[in-house]
């Protein structure tokens, strides 16, 4: 056996070098892995391939009564169509919601874990944003859903 | 003074909270044992009442319509096990269906996923057995809501893996509802999709199972379940490389063990030769790129483990380079065999349709017959907020819990979420793969929540209830002193953290209001028959199956009928007639060329149909009452498929307007106007007024280019009573008025008719006898 390992040294000159595994190369932490998840939800929720794929414009328009002509956000009545601008909106209220309910977690979670950090006024604080958070959030993207979808919640 | 006391009160939390977790801790096992009959009958309450919500919910349809079959796809599923039933499963496996895809014909048992029809027809078959008779078609219809309890309860199981019991009653209770998954899976939407997804959780769970405890007879499990995944749906492929990209993260996590091994060499042999058996994948399991990473992790795997064996008789030094370079040199091995393999021709390469999802141009480009179906489009926005709503901001929450607390299983779900968010937003109708994905992770994420705030409301005073039990017996004062010591201690969010529980319960309770409300007015309508309401109620459109029975009853019983692809289906079923092309999308060319029948001029059509056999065009037109989803807005897609396959006869750019619109008025191009398709929709048109206009198109809101339509090849047979469906006879070539030749051009062969007279066998003939040409009227040219 170490005859055959010794056949092509025999050839070559054995460099002297040292081969070493770059500093940069470590095993990302889970949150590194956490945003980068939330980064490409967030991307593919706004519809980025869509967008890609079909080419929507930014913000379309419509002409009203007067002739003047009106920048409108939200391509209302189709379901599977969308302008970009909505949906990098949408998807970032879905952040914001998904946000805050972790926010809401952490605030608490620390607290129960004996493990304080805010003082009684930043728990508050922080329990009310993460609050805020999931409210506006739920509230915007029901707005958006009603603007969309004019008909949602009526009997047809 | 005031901040000692805080901290010491908060030492004191401190110490009472390490105190409750010791004791909750010991207690919890006294609990389980002492409540185990309730805890059993909480969750076996819960799960039946999923089970019982998510199919009554999926009733929609069958109480608005009738115990019918939806759509296109189901009823060639139908139709496959009416047949099933009737002449038993090995003679459909060799059914060959000349009926479809005339003059080529299907061999339907080796074309078809037959995990459905097996699986309705063995129902069938115990109920018969039992004496209750009941028709093939209602087992069809209410397949997928009762499979839907099934899917509930395998959802509950991998949560429970995943995370706890309490997430999984709550996974349970979201994909019980939530539409994303009732869009497949409502009463009379017969198709793979309803049973596979219960297939498909079933398969996780066995291989999270699996994967934690290491025995092989979860493994097999998991290979059976896959199985039958295999027999259901297209979509294995998916579990195929997930399963094997699971194990491939875990290795580079460097989180090998014996467990993983066992798990994943048990399951990829015994799947590899399960699947092997449905006659439809055949040999692909070992020849296409689909599966090919399967078995390179496999290799891999053997691989790393013989290394981990080399350990033993290595020194620590000496090992860490040779594990490296061993590992990496046996990664590359393998991917370089798999490409040779690949390209000597030894394995198919990516299939189109699966190529597709990694480059999302490639299908517009290439492959139209696959981006024409509407729910191959890429995904919008608000497609994910309607099948899924709130659950689309608490999944991330969920990847967020299972990547703080990773293990083995839990990357698993990540990896889940990661690609089937992808290919969600590559496709509309893979948000049902992520459907169930989104549910496992919300839950995780509401039921962490939830567990937080109403935990921290009862243990500080169940702690000191029994503390107080312990120091003091007096019933009197324990009343008070708990309620003195929360005050100071831990009542600092005491209502915040009901405002937030119940603001969180409010907005569970709009996610049930939604998804009650999409499910009955988005997904419960079967589409062959419509419904439309206004003032004076409901009123419905049974255009379709009107026209399907005029065929049937009305029609040479081996007619062939002509219809793009989207019919075909239907036709076979209810028509029960031949048809050309149907939804089974196999041969590109032979619907490419009925595509340029229906987009050639009304001559070159008849030659094609004339070549096809035709008897029969149908097209669907919903002109009259402003239906959209008709045969002119299609039609760009069959000019595309035809000038895929035929360039030099149809181009695109000759259908649309000089601004490049695409428009049916008197803008529209004469190509556009002077076409089949437009021909057969809009003939007769012109007469019908509707609101001062004559031709208005409703659809697409113009009156139309082109209203004295003239057919000179086909006439028309039938047209259903809202014009939803027309159908026109195909002429045969001495029907059809020969058109008028001007004299001049006329060859009259009167050399002919003088050998004639010379022979043998003669005729009086006269001469100069006047020539009628049959038929053309005067007026019109």
């Amino acid at each position: 056996m170490e005859i055959l390992f010794r056949i092509p040294f025999a050839i070559l000159a054995v460099p002297n070098l040292k081969i070493r595994k770059p500093s940069w190369i470590v095993q990302p932490s889970a949150m590194v892995v956490f945003s980068l998840a939330l980064f490409t939800y967030f991307l593919i929720t706004a519809g980025i391939i869509y967008d890609v794929i079909v080419e929507p414009p930014g913000v379309g328009s419509t002409v009203d009564d007067r002739g003047v002509s009106r920048p409108v956000a939200f391509m209302p009545y189709r379901v599977n169509g969308q302008y970009i601008l909505e949906g990098l909106a949408s998807s970032f209220m879905f952040t914001v919601g998904g946000l805050g309910f972790i926010i809401l977690y952490r605030t608490h979670g620390q607290i129960a874990s004996g493990y304080k950090t805010h003082s009684s006024l930043g728990y508050y604080l922080m329990t009310s944003v993460g609050f805020i958070c999931v409210l506006v959030a739920v509230l915007t993207t029901y707005i958006f859903m009603r603007i969309k979808l004019p008909g949602y919640y009526l009997h047809p | 003074m005031a901040v000692s006391t805080q901290a010491a009160g908060n030492k004191k939390s401190k110490d009472s909270n390490n105190h409750v977790s010791t004791k909750s801790g010991s207690s919890a096992n006294g609990i389980n044992s002492k409540y185990v009959g309730s805890l059993s009958l909480i969750t076996f309450a819960v799960l039946a009442i999923a089970w019982i919500t998510g199919f009554l919910s999926r009733l929609f349809s069958v109480i608005r319509f009738e115990s019918i079959i939806h759509e296109f796809d189901p009823w060639f599923n139908y139709r496959a096990t009416a047949y099933m039933v009737e002449h038993g499963f090995y003679d459909f496996l060799n059914w060959f269906d000349d009926r479809a895809w005339y003059p080529l014909g299907r061999i339907v048992g080796g074309t078809v996923y037959p995990g459905l029809m097996v699986t309705s027809g063995l129902i069938h078959y115990v109920l018969s057995l039992l004496n209750i008779p009941v028709h093939i078609r209602d087992i069809c219809v209410f397949l997928a809501p009762v499979f839907s309890g099934l899917t509930s309860i395998a959802t509950y199981f991998l949560t429970k893996e995943i995370w706890s019991p309490g997430a999984g009653l709550f996974a349970a209770g979201f994909i019980a509802i939530v539409p994303g998954y009732i869009s497949r899976s409502v009463a009379g939407s017969y198709d793979n999709e309803g049973i596979a997804i219960f297939a498909l959780q079933l398969t996780y769970f066995f291989w999270v199972k699996s994967v934690k405890t290491g025995s092989i007879s979860w493994a097999v499990a998991t290979a059976l379940s896959y199985f039958y995944m295999v027999s259901a749906w297209g979509g294995y492929v998916f579990i195929i490389n997930l399963i094997p990209l699971h194990v491939f993260v875990l290795l580079l996590m460097g989180r090998f063990s014996h467990r993983i091994y066992t798990a994943y060499t048990t399951f990829f042999i015994l799947g590899l030769i399960l699947s092997m058996q449905i006659p439809f994948v055949g040999f692909q399991p070992v020849r296409t790129s689909e599966h090919m990473a399967s078995a390179g992790v496999f290799v891999l795997l053997n691989a790393v483990a013989f290394l981990k064996y080399l350990q033993r008789f290595m020194s620590k030094q000496e090992f860490r380079h040779f594990f490296f370079f061993a590992s990496v040199t046996a990664a590359a091995l393998v991917f370089v065999t798999v490409v040779g393999l690949t390209y000597a021709g030894f394995i198919a390469p990516w299939s189109g349709r699966f190529y597709s999802l990694w480059d999302t141009g490639y299908a517009k480009i290439h492959i139209p017959i696959i981006a024409s179906v509407s729910e191959h489009q890429p995904t919008t926005w608000f497609s994910l907020f309607f099948d899924l709503h709130i659950l689309v901001t608490t999944f991330p929450v969920g990847i967020w819990f299972c990547i703080r607390k990773i293990n083995d299983e839990r990357v698993f779900i990540v990896l889940y979420a990661l690609f089937a968010s992808y290919f969600a937003g590559v496709m509309v109708r893979l948000i049902l793969t992520l459907t169930p994905c989104v549910c496992v992770l919300s839950a995780i994420a509401f039921s962490s929540l939830f567990e937080l705030y109403l935990k921290d409301d009862d243990s500080p005073k169940t702690d000191q209830s029994s503390r107080n039990d312990n120091l003091y017996d007096e019933a009197g004062k324990v009343r008070k002193m708990p309620h003195e010591q929360n005050k100071d201690e831990n009542s600092i969010g005491g209502n915040l953290r009901i405002i937030v529980l119940i603001a969180v319960l409010f907005i569970l309770l709009l996610f049930a209001v939604h998804c009650t409300w999409v499910t009955s007015n988005a997904y419960s309508s079967p589409s062959v028959v419509l419904a439309t309401y206004d003032q004076s109620g409901r009123q419905i459109l049974d255009d379709f199956r009107e026209a399907y029975f005029w065929l049937w009853q009305n029609t040479d019983e081996n007619a062939r009928i002509m219809s793009w692809w989207d019919y075909g289906y239907q036709i076979a079923g209810m028509g029960n007639r031949t048809t050309l092309v149907d939804n089974n999308t196999w041969n590109n060319s032979h619907i490419a060329l009925v595509g340029k029948a229906m987009s050639s001029t009304e001559p070159k059509a008849y030659d094609i149909m004339t070549s096809l056999d035709v008897d029969y065009v149908l097209v669907i037109f919903g002109g009259l009452i402003g239906y959209s989803g008709d045969d002119i807005n299609k039609f760009l897609w069959m000019v595309r498929i035809a000038e895929g396959e035929h360039p030099q006869d149809i181009r695109e750019a000759d259908y649309f307007t000089a601004k490049g619109e695409y428009r049916v008025d008197e803008e529209a191009s004469s190509t556009m106007l002077n076409c089949l398709m437009y021909k057969l929709s809009y003939y007769r048109f012109g007469d019908v007024r509707i609101g001062g206009y004559t031709g208005f198109d409703r659809t697409r809101n113009s009156v139309i280019g082109n209203k004295n339509i003239e057919l000179t090849y086909l006439e028309e047979a039938y047209t259903s009573e809202h014009w939803l469906v027309r159908i026109y006879r195909v002429k045969k070539p001495h029907e059809f008025n020969r058109p008028r030749i001007p004299r001049s051009a006329r060859q009259i062969k009167t050399k002919a008719t003088l050998t004639k007279k010379t022979s043998k066998k003669r005729k009086g003939t006269l001469r100069n006898r006047p020539v009628v040409v049959k038929g053309t009227r005067s007026g019109s040219a």
